[in-house]
């Protein structure tokens, strides 16, 4: 990342505005064309600095307000076995290795999504079954205090 | 879900697209417009009423919190009173580091995600959240990931 690319997700990353050309601004700030912040944004994204680039919604909005993280207890060496079958599904959004304290013994986490609290409980009961784990917490969210993006400096 | 219910079909999949596969052009709105055969006018119209209504955060990237100038981060779990939950979360929130902060129903019930410049600055802030908060070195767990197996956060609208 040079610093052509860094004044480009200064600019571009609270989000582009909704005009014909969105990068033009930005492209006349640095002399460059909007095709080159559009390419070194391409090239962002494969060198995986952009994690995604498009739209996010706010899923409180569409219906999305069963909302649980799951914590899991899951011996050592079945850990990326069962990390990978989670990750297959798409009310999954997320699924992290954490580090385990003498209090706290749950070393992987997913986030888990749906639309009703009942529906979450029985995906989450589904997948324990599956995964033959017994030792897992579901934490489901009361209220959002901070959502915001990670900036870059 | 109430909300859900204004959205019509093209808005449904306008959101979809750009969710799932925005195109990275000079002319953005043009391209996606073609897709689903509407003019680039209308794109642009569509998504100022959606952002207006509230069911767009952003139109932008994601960093990778490790490629910016934020190299270490964690999760973190708090047990708060619930009568101060709201104070200390507000003052959570004024740390630029942090990203999420949820109450949620456990008995730590304070959540929060927050990423400093190096280890030894996000071991201050967490001392300094931990004093604000006033908690004691018990009632609060640093949980730092040690892998990402998968984040894919969209959702389906149609």
């Amino acid at each position: 990342m040079d610093d052509l690319d860094r004044e480009i997700l200064y600019a571009v990353q609270d989000g582009i505005p909704l005009i014909t050309e969105p990068f033009s601004a930005i492209a006349t700030h640095l002399g460059l064309t909007p095709h080159e912040v559009v390419e070194r944004l391409k090239r962002l994204r494969e060198e995986k600095i952009i994690r995604k680039f498009g739209l996010f919604v706010r899923k409180s909005k569409v219906g999305v307000v069963a909302n649980a993280m799951v914590v899991w207890s899951v011996p050592r060496e079945r850990l990326r076995d069962v990390a990978e079958f989670f990750s297959e599904f798409e009310e999954v959004t997320h699924c992290y290795e954490r580090r385990t304290t003498p209090k706290w013994r749950y070393n992987l986490y997913t986030m888990v999504h749906g639309r009703k609290r009942k529906t979450v409980q029985e995906f989450v009961e589904g997948l324990a079954k599956r995964a033959e784990l017994e030792d897992y917490e579901i934490l489901f969210s009361v209220r959002e205090f901070v959502r915001r993006s990670t900036r870059l400096s | 879900m109430k909300t859900a219910d204004r959205l019509d079909l093209t808005d449904r999949r306008l959101l979809e697209k750009a969710q799932n596969s925005f195109p990275l052009t000079v002319h953005p709105w043009r391209s996606i417009g073609k897709e689903l055969g509407i003019s680039e006018r209308e794109v642009i119209t569509r998504l100022n009423r959606l952002s207006k209504q509230g069911f767009i955060r952003k139109i932008g990237p994601a960093l990778e919190a490790g490629q910016t100038d934020f190299r270490a981060s964690t999760l973190v779990a708090m047990k708060v009173h619930e009568g101060r939950i709201q104070n200390v979360a507000k003052m959570i929130g004024e740390h630029r580091g942090v990203t999420h902060c949820y109450q949620r129903e456990h008995e730590y019930n304070l959540w929060f995600t927050i990423a400093a410049r190096n280890q030894a600055a996000l071991k201050r802030t967490l001392e300094a959240i931990r004093h604000a908060a006033g908690v004691t070195k018990d009632e609060m767990l640093n949980l730092p990931s040690i892998r990402t197996f998968k984040i894919d956060v969209r959702f389906r609208l149609s």
